[in-house]
């Protein structure tokens, strides 16, 4: 399904419900589950709690649908929504996190280990993630959320992009601070040949 | 000194581009992250409680009407009681035309005119109170707390 037939459908689906078709709700359901789920993922890290924020954030929608005014898309309006449900949801409830002074680097992996060790790694470093301090959590989550769209990210937040950005290279920087270890590894280099436009044009 | 100039541009160039690789690498790894399946009975969850929240009544409007009046009301009377206080406490703001037991004051004795101005504040004051109860009431509906 393309963007614009997606974009047609949400209008159609949004027009019926609010004229008193509440079934026609499900079709928004089934089209952004998936996006909602996977970015309430990267907000908590617990799947069983990202599945309920995301359906906090699906009834909020379907109470606030007649306030999108189709300024934005449907889908910039429900992240939006969606990223104000998870950010009062964690401050009401927030998740078992480290201080990012407490999260440490693993140790580097032995050659038989290697594939086991750098999920290890990884894995802490997406967490250490949610350590940061709010204020530069959200870009990050976002960026990658949205496929490091720095415009989308800023929509989403209702934040200037220069904003957003020297937000999210002050998180790289304090990540890289707590994960020193990262460069050495030969995997480095394989990874960032197999992506070096995007990074460097943000 | 030229020397150690272009030794120490070397090295920060060396930081600079140690730096951007292990952003590039945090980026790498931030951005490929697995994505989850939703359950499945989240979809159905998801309309069960949509189907619950259409089926509840609108939301009861407020009372602006009865709002407004009682708001008027109260403040009549605030007004009204406070107009007194100036009135009795300042002996030259004494207009005896105004004085709210005038005709009852010039019909008795002396001695029976503090205490009959009393009962009457009283009177007045349980009035207001009856008032805002009674208000309160309406207000709240028939929810079984007033």
């Amino acid at each position: 399904m393309n963007a614009a037939s997606s974009a047609e459908d949400d209008l159609t689906a949004v027009e019926q419900v609010l004229a008193g078709d509440a079934q026609a709700f499900e079709g928004i359901v089934r089209r952004w589950q998936g996006p909602l789920i996977n970015m309430a993922w990267r907000y908590c890290r617990d799947r069983s709690r990202a599945e309920e924020m995301a359906q906090e954030a699906f009834i909020r929608a379907w109470r606030g649908l007649g306030r999108w005014r189709r300024e934005s898309s449907f889908s910039t309006w429900l992240f939006a929504l969606a990223a104000n449900v998870y950010r009062s949801e964690l401050k009401r409830f927030p998740t078992e996190t480290l201080t990012l002074d407490a999260v440490h680097e693993p140790s580097r992996p032995a050659s038989q280990q290697r594939e086991l060790e750098e999920r290890r790694r990884q894995e802490a470093l997406r967490r250490a993630v949610l350590a940061l301090p709010l204020r530069y959590r959200e870009p990050v989550i976002l960026y990658y959320f949205h496929e490091m769209d720095l415009a989308a990210a800023a929509a989403t937040m209702s934040l200037p992009e220069g904003t957003v950005k020297a937000r999210l290279s002050r998180a790289r920087a304090l990540l890289r601070r707590r994960f020193p270890q990262l460069e050495e590894e030969p995997a480095v280099m394989e990874l960032t040949a197999l992506n070096p436009g995007k990074e460097a044009a943000n | 000194m030229n020397l150690a100039k272009s030794i120490r541009s070397e090295h920060d160039g060396a930081d600079t581009e140690r730096n951007a690789r292990m952003e590039a690498e945090i980026g790498h790894i931030l951005a490929a992250e697995e994505k989850l399946i939703p359950s499945s009975g989240f979809m159905a969850s998801v309309m069960e409680r949509v189907r619950q929240e259409a089926a509840l009544p609108p939301p009861i409007p407020f009372p602006w009407t009865w709002a407004v009046l009682g708001i008027l009301l109260v403040g009549g009377v605030l007004g009204f009681g406070a107009f007194e206080i100036v009135r009795l406490g300042l002996p030259s703001f004494r207009v005896p035309a105004l004085h709210s037991f005038a005709l009852i004051s010039a019909q008795l004795p002396a001695a029976f005119v503090g205490p009959v101005e009393k009962v009457g504040w009283v009177v007045l004051a349980l009035g207001v109170s009856l008032l805002c109860w009674l208000f309160s009431r309406r207000l709240a509906g028939s929810g079984g707390l007033l």
